[in-house]
């Protein structure tokens, strides 16, 4: 088990340093300066500020005093808000994006999983349908149509919610609602059809026959079981809920991690958009090698440190 | 042969309600099981042996229903049962194992558990004396290291031990009738014939009465006292496994031992499956559902179903035989093809 | 159950006439798989409804710009932000024929229209009355003001009465409406279907030539090559797709192509997935150990052994791919990094309407359900492909 996680988190170090690498480089190969860019700065005040950020030395001098502040997890100025640091900006945001996606994450799962449940066991009656056609709604309409229907209806047309901001628990709902939205349907609709599979194995019709009660059958033989896809994709929609952010933060004005990101896009902060894609790739890493564990847990025929396939 | 049935099972008729119709999986099946007896149910794929089995015990998928018939056990109907009742029959009193002990074992839970939670739905014993009574039986299975093998899953087992495991767990609350369907059919040649003794050498110890369903007439004539042949969801043939393997009466019964090298003359012989393939069960045929394939059918076949005729008995076990040609008034020479002792055309 | 007793007529002892027919055939036709798969498809309306309704906006994103003089770009700020449908008024001057117009009541302006609802042109006010708050509109000797005294506002007469109305009419000039600039909508949307589209099908068709190759040569190889290059992909699906593609928008600068490479270079994971797993576990199926013993060479395994019958998965594959594509695309766009202004998205259009959100509500309805009902529809057709290819389902 130790030997397995010291392998897998030596293994997420080598990943996260290619992701770095590559980041910097890819930022590197834009063309022109940060502050070439748009407005035109005399040359010499261009040249005092390329010094100041060290973008004077050597493109591998740069990279490896890069390195060295990601070491001290230090990601560096930001280019446009002078005196400002990467990692104010992440330490600013980060409590909005992360209170806004574990609502959206507990969502996902509390609601997803039971709703498939009931789905799969009233299969083709109203439960499901109805169950089934709000789900096939929520993986069509992409998440920010969503979020401007919403707002516009439950926040302009009737006020029932704040248009922005978090100061409320009623802030909360449409943020949420938003970013769970796909997931929480994609979760439902893949729980249904998990257990459906579960359902019709063959162990299920032997726990039958060993005359166990019913609930006995579906929670212990089949949940248990029919989570195990279901943990797989958690990974991923942790991932995504986090890039669905970008949006959701920017419609409602939430001052998240998203909205930095998105607003050092267009202001062509690379330092601030590299430091953001590290942060997130970290943070990835560590929830899957979370979900893996977990995925472990479930499904003992997965031996550590190799899937089945 | 007078102690009374401990199965009876009566005009049994299951349907699958589908999309495209009702799948006619067993239509009026009757055979009864005595204490301490085995019965084989040999029959091609789809002939409907399984489905028999589930319906007794009401394990039916949702769209399966008895339409019809009776299972009668020790005086209880069970086709009459509500869910909760049959729940203490099945794996007390009835108990099941199936074709392939890679699926049918939970894969997420550890073997041991699997028999210590069968043991504590139907005894009131704690956790610690089901897990001493789940060692026992994995002794009397003879699985090697029992002890420590309680704490493994299944996927920790090759295909014998696995279905060693599942006996074990049919055994858990010694039930009077085990119903083993196809238990050997998934595994090595080698290994299959140690299950099969294994079964064999419980049944004699435990004295259960064990339904054996199989594709392998062999099996049935090394381990089985009576034998019930089926087709098209219907028995066609059911006597003693002397009678009818000696005399077989039914031209399906003589294409099915075609189909294996012999087993009574231990003599090298081809192979001969039967040509064409079993009837589609959605719409079967009005005749003899054998009729399409059988090489001795007469037109009344293609037109009506064809009764059980009672035939002679070597044996006291009844010898019923569902072929036209058996008819009182059916031409000598058409009867002949039954005469030969031996299977002539092989 | 038949009587054993029952009398049997002579005739029916003759035996069965076969002739020619083998008890082979006697079983019920079967189907080949793909007729099997194309059946069960027809019979799945929702997927048909989808796959027509894919086929209907194709033709309509390929041909619908032809046939209208209006174009993406062209813009008339006296004609802005007019809504599809409109409440016609009707005011009758004795010294003129009768003069029909509806209020814009985003903008308070007043237009003048045919009575069909075709416009014919914004109308000058005569005079303002800031005190009053009313827009004064003259026609012969007719005069209507515009009141927005009170909202939402509303046209009356020189004496203060309401101005009689017609009905609401369907706006002839722009089917759809107009946006903030003036440009027609519908032609908009249908430009924003080309890209969105476009940008979809070459980006999923990059994916999938990328993702077959590469799944195909590690499931081919297998061992170390294998293991190598999974060891990538899994570096590479660690960071979601979204990102990635944010991070290529940034170094290429948005714009058409940019999205498509950036699109069409990150999707193929899944598909290099699927496909080496099918190719692993194909491969060690009897035919293909057949087909290589009698010497066919490793192009013909490929070809005619491992691809027709990897299809299935992959074809589902593609078409739950599109969505994505759309999606990522109409993504990019909304947060202002995918197509470049002029050009209309399905994004962008919605990133437009949700600026106007406030005063025109009505202009996020298109955008947003086109958008919407394309997801559908490939959503539901993957979903119908996948049942139909399902063997497991097959009778
Ligand atoms: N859930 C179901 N829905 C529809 N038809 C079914 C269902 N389950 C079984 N059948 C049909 O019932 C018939 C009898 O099946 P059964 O499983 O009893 O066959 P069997 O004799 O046990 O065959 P095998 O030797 O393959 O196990 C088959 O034609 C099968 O297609
Ligand atoms: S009834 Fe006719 S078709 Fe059926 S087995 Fe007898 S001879 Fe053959
Ligand atoms: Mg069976």
């Amino acid at each position: 088990m130790l030997n397995y996680l010291i392998k897998r988190i030596l293994m997420m170090a080598l990943t996260l340093f290619l992701i770095i690498t590559l980041t910097f480089f890819l930022m590197h190969a834009i063309p022109g300066g940060p502050f070439t860019s748009e407005k035109m700065l005399a040359p010499e005040i261009e040249a005092a500020l390329n010094a100041k950020y060290g973008l004077d030395k050597p493109i591998w001098q740069q990279y490896l005093s890069y390195l060295q502040g990601i070491i001290t997890f230090d990601l560096g100025p930001s280019f446009k808000y002078p005196g400002v640091r990467v990692n104010d900006l992440i330490r600013e945001g980060l409590p909005v994006t992360a209170q806004t996606g574990f609502l959206a994450m507990l969502c996902v799962v509390a609601l997803g999983i039971p709703l498939g449940i009931v789905a799969a066991l009233h299969q083709n009656k109203w439960q499901d349908t109805t169950i089934m056609a709000i789900a096939t709604m929520g993986v069509a309409i992409p998440s920010y149509v969503l979020a401007t229907i919403a707002l516009y209806l439950f926040a302009l047309q009737w006020q029932l919610v704040p248009t922005f901001g978090l100061d409320s628990w009623q802030g909360y709902i449409l943020p949420v609602l938003a970013l769970s939205g796909f997931w929480l349907s994609f979760i439902a609709r893949l729980s249904r059809s998990s257990l459906l599979e579960v359902l019709g194995q063959d162990y299920m019709v032997t726990a039958r026959a060993k005359g166990l009660h019913p609930q006995t059958i579906l929670f212990k033989h089949g949940m248990r079981n029919a989570l195990i896809p279901i943990v797989t994709v958690l990974g991923p929609v942790v991932a995504n809920l986090l890039t669905g952010s970008f949006v959701i933060e920017q419609i409602f004005a939430l001052p998240g991690i998203g909205r930095h990101f998105v607003l050092s896009i267009s202001n062509r902060d690379y330092t601030t958009i590299m430091g953001i894609t590290i942060f997130y790739a970290a943070f990835l890493m560590l929830m899957i090698l979370i979900v893996d564990l977990l995925y472990m847990v479930l499904d003992p025929r997965i031996k550590l440190g190799e899937k089945a396939q | 042969m007078s102690s009374a049935p401990l199965l009876k099972v009566d005009n049994l008729t299951t349907h699958f309600h589908t999309s495209r119709g009702d799948v006619q999986a067993v239509r009026g099946v009757s055979f009864d099981v005595k204490p301490g007896e085995i019965l084989g149910i040999v029959g091609e794929s789809g002939s409907g042996k399984s489905i028999t089995c589930l319906s007794i015990l009401g394990l039916l998928k949702a769209n399966g229903e008895v339409v019809d018939g009776s299972a009668d056990f020790e005086g209880k109907q069970l086709t009459g049962l509500s869910d909760k009742q049959l729940r203490t029959i099945r794996g007390d009193d009835i108990a099941m194992i199936f074709q392939d002990p890679m699926t049918s074992l939970n894969p997420t839970l550890t073997v041991g558990e699997q028999l210590i939670e069968t043991i504590v739905a139907h005894k009131p014993v704690s956790r610690g004396e089901a897990r001493k009574r789940a060692l026992e039986l994995f002794e009397l299975v003879k699985i090697p290291s029992a002890a420590s093998r309680l704490d493994n899953y299944p996927h920790e087992f090759s295909g014998g031990m696995r279905q060693r495991v599942m006996i074990a767990m049919a055994l858990t609350c010694d039930p009077k009738l085990l119903i083993a369907d196809e238990p050997t059919t998934a595994l090595d040649v080698t290994i299959q014939r140690q299950i099969l003794l294994l079964l064999k050498d419980l049944q004699e110890k435990l004295g259960m009465a064990i339904i054996l369903i199989t594709h392998d007439l062999g099996v049935i004539a090394e381990v089985a006292d009576r034998i019930l042949v089926m087709y098209g969801g219907m028995v066609m043939e059911t006597g003693d496994v002397y009678d009818v393997f000696e005399s077989p009466q039914h031209p399906y019964t003589t294409g099915l031992l075609h189909s294996i090298p012999d087993v009574r003359s231990h003599t090298k012989q081809r192979l001969t499956p039967i040509p064409g393939s079993p009837p589609d069960m959605l719409r079967p045929p009005e005749g003899c559902p054998f009729a399409p394939r059988c090489p001795h059918a007469i037109q009344q076949c293609l037109e009506a179903m064809p009764p059980l005729f009672e035939r002679p008995n070597a044996k006291p076990t009844v010898h019923e035989a569902r072929c036209w040609l058996h008819h009182e008034e059916a031409p000598k020479a058409l009867q002949s093809i039954f005469d030969a002792p031996e299977v002539s055309n092989g | 159950m038949t009587d054993i007793h029952v009398t049997v007529p002579k005739e029916k002892w003759a035996p069965v006439d076969r002739g020619a027919q083998d008890a082979e055939f006697i079983a019920a036709p079967s189907l080949t798989y793909w007729q099997d798969v194309r059946q069960r498809m027809w019979r799945n309306k929702p997927a048909m409804a989808s796959l027509a309704f894919i086929i209907l906006l194709i033709l309509a994103a390929i041909f619908g710009p032809m046939l209208t003089h209006h174009t993406y770009y062209d813009q008339d700020l006296k004609l802005s932000n007019i809504p599809p449908i409109f409440e016609v008024y009707k005011t009758e001057p004795t010294d003129a024929s009768a003069q029909y117009m509806f209020l814009n009541s985003g903008n308070f302006k007043l237009y003048e229209v045919a009575e069909n609802g075709e416009i014919l042109g914004l109308v000058r006010a005569k005079r303002k009355d800031l005190m009053k708050k009313q827009h004064i509109y003259v026609f012969g000797d007719a005069e209507v003001r515009v009141d927005y005294s009170q909202l939402p506002a509303t046209l009356v007469d020189g004496d203060g009465n309401a101005i009689e109305s017609i009905g609401y009419r369907w706006n002839q000039t722009n089917w759809f409406g107009t946006d903030s600039l003036g440009r027609d909508v519908l032609v908009r949307q249908l430009y924003g279907a080309r890209i969105s589209l476009t940008v979809a099908f070459v980006a999923a068709m990059v994916n999938f030539f990328i993702g077959v190759f590469y799944g195909g040569i590690a499931g081919y190889f297998g061992g170390n090559v294998d293991n190598v290059m999974m060891r990538i992909v899994e570096i590479i699906a660690t960071i979601p797709l979204t990102l990635y593609v944010i991070l290529m928008m940034v170094v290429f600068q948005s714009g058409f192509l940019s999205i498509i490479i950036a699109i069409g270079s990150v999707f193929w994971v899944d598909m290099a997935r699927i496909v080496r797993g099918q190719m692993l576990s194909l491969k060690n199926q009897d035919y293909v150990a057949a087909a290589k013993t009698m010497g066919a060479s490793t192009k013909r395994i490929l070809t005619r052994h491992l691809l027709p019958n990897t299809m299935g998965p992959i074809l589902v594959t593609l078409t739950l791919l599109i969505p994505s594509a759309i999606f990522i695309e109409s993504f990019m766009s909304f947060i202002g990094l995918g197509v470049s202004v002029p050009m209309a998205s399905w994004g962008t259009l919605t990133a437009e309407a949700v600026e106007t959100l406030r005063a025109y509500p009505h202009q996020l309805f298109f955008p947003a359900a086109a958008i919407s009902l394309t997801m559908f529809a490939f959503n539901f057709l993957g979903d119908g492909l996948r049942d139909a290819l399902d063997p497991r389902l097959r009778k």
